[in-house]
């Protein structure tokens, strides 16, 4: 069954909203769905950066009141 | 009097010991081992070749001699009933408890890491470790040194930087044509971009190898790579690669007060365990959305000694981790309501790094002497204060 997972990174810094997101990855399985939350205003350009380096798939990516949400469907993993 | 137990030996366990009133206080530490270890030693003695002594001391000559010291194992915590279980069969009652006992390796979570860790040994784990990762490293001729992570929460974040920076200037010495390779889970070379923008110039001056989002997946020991979860894989002649970290591993009752790495679950502020008043956790072992390090643990130490004597301290996420190179250094300054600020790498910086080091036991054995300098230094080197300056 795949998953919905949920990563609240708001108000993380260092080492990050990615480090969160790493660390969900790693749990995850190809068709798996990713959710982060992340105030980190540097999360944007390096969330673009990371699903083309590891192959998976940006569904969303939006701004609300400082809030960054980005969905990230899991299609890159080794099997 | 009020019983006071401290799970823990270390950075933060030790400094917290002494520093409370014995007239107020009974104070009882547990530690399984006999040394107190400064665990930064491990870069001196993996690349300087340093010896293991300089680096440990009985706990025992650290504590005030009013501070009671158990040497066993903690089995179980169980914070409702005030109840902490020894190995070796006791079990002890409080008034207040610290939990201090540091963060776990698991060097069993990677496939092929404790293989690697046996072969070539390591500068994170253990001082044996780094003596012996000096030896192999000293054997080298030609080929990669790579230093990989398994996980981005780690504790003191430039420490594989400063484990490719000591061994680059290893080789160079050696004479020999080792390439060194730093490969990192973060989207640049460090996870805050501005240190990032700073440390790049040197890494590329001194030709390191640098990979981000790089995060050790598992490592094939017979072909010599590792294989990250983004997807890429290295090829290594001698490698070492940070394991996952994890809190305590035994027992704690309630268990909603670990997170699901272990870690436990404190208020950022004051270090209280969460639903408790009576409870705190300080240092490697918990959930703080701060670097793990020892200047954490210090100075969420001082926090909870003033919060025992009643005061309402709070803890402000100020870091100070050292990113040194071999001549010169820079310190990695945040704190919970600004990242990291700009900073210079300079030899001044270095040195006095080099001071911090050497006074290290001193300041463990007497923080109140050490106090009123340590603050002066925090304070003028906030980030509020330095800001967008920088140093
Ligand atoms: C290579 C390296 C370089 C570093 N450089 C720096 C630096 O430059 N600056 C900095 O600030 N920090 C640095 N650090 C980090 C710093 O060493 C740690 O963050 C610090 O030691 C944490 O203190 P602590 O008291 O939480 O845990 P520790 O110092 O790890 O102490 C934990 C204690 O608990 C004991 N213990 C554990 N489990 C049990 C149990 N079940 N029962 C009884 N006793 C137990 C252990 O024996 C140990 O004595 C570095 C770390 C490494 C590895």
């Amino acid at each position: 069954m795949p998953e919905l997972i949920k990563v609240d990174a708001r108000g993380m810094a260092c080492p990050g909203p990615i480090s969160a997101l790493t660390r969900a990855y790693r749990k995850a399985k190809n068709g798996d769905t990713i959710e982060v939350l992340a105030t980190d205003p540097g999360f944007k350009p390096d969330v673009q950066a990371w699903v083309k380096r590891t192959n998976n798939e940006l569904i969303e990516l939006t701004e609300e009141g400082g809030v960054i949400k980005a969905v990230i469907k899991v299609t890159g993993k080794r099997g | 009097m009020k019983k006071v137990l401290i799970l823990g030996g270390g950075g933060g366990g030790a400094i917290l010991a002494n520093l409370l009133p014995e007239e107020e206080f009974e104070v009882t530490v547990v530690d399984r081992d006999e040394y107190h270890v400064f665990q930064p030693g491990n870069l001196f003695i993996a690349f300087y070749g340093d010896s293991v002594e300089k680096y440990r001391r009985p706990i025992r000559t650290l504590l005030k001699p009013h501070v009671k010291l158990i040497r066993d194992e903690v089995t179980e915590v169980n914070l409702n009933d005030r109840k902490v279980k020894l190995k070796g069969g006791k079990s002890l009652e409080y008034d207040y408890i610290i939990i201090a006992t540091g963060a776990n390796l698991d060097f069993d979570a990677i496939e092929g890491n404790r293989e690697i860790l046996e072969s070539y040994g390591d500068f994170y784990s253990t001082l044996e470790n780094a003596e012996k990762l000096h030896k192999t490293l000293k054997e080298m001729r030609e080929g990669r040194f790579v230093i990989a992570i398994a996980d981005p929460i780690y504790k003191c974040p430039p420490g594989p930087h400063k484990g490719a920076f000591l061994s680059s200037t290893l080789f160079e010495r050696m004479g020999v044509d080792v390439d060194v390779v730093l490969a990192l889970p973060f989207p640049h070379a460090y996870p805050s971009k501005t240190i990032s923008d700073i440390i790049e110039p040197e890494l590329e001056r001194r030709n390191i190898e640098v990979h981000t989002f790089f995060t050790v997946d598992s490592i094939d020991v017979e072909k010599k790579r590792i294989y990250s979860l983004e997807g890429e894989e290295l090829e290594y002649t001698v490698a070492t690669v940070i394991p996952p970290h994890e809190g305590p591993e035994y027992k704690v009752e309630p268990s909603e007060v670990k997170d699901d790495s272990n870690y436990l679950k404190i208020d950022k502020y004051t270090c209280l365990i969460e639903g408790f008043d009576d409870a705190y956790a300080i240092g490697d072992c918990t959930n703080a959305p701060t670097s793990k390090s020892g200047v954490t643990a210090h100075l969420q130490a001082e926090v909870v000694a003033e919060r025992l004597q009643g005061f309402d301290a709070k803890y402000s996420g100020r870091t100070n981790c050292p990113l040194i190179t071999d001549g010169m250094g820079l310190f990695i300054i945040s704190d919970y309501d600004h990242p990291p600020i700009p900073v210079r790498l300079s030899r001044f910086k270095r040195l006095l790094e080099d001071l911090f080091v050497a006074t290290y036991w001193d300041a463990i054995r007497y923080p109140e002497l050490w106090q009123p300098i340590f603050h002066a230094y925090f304070e003028a080197t906030s980030p509020a204060k330095l800001g967008e300056r920088g140093w």
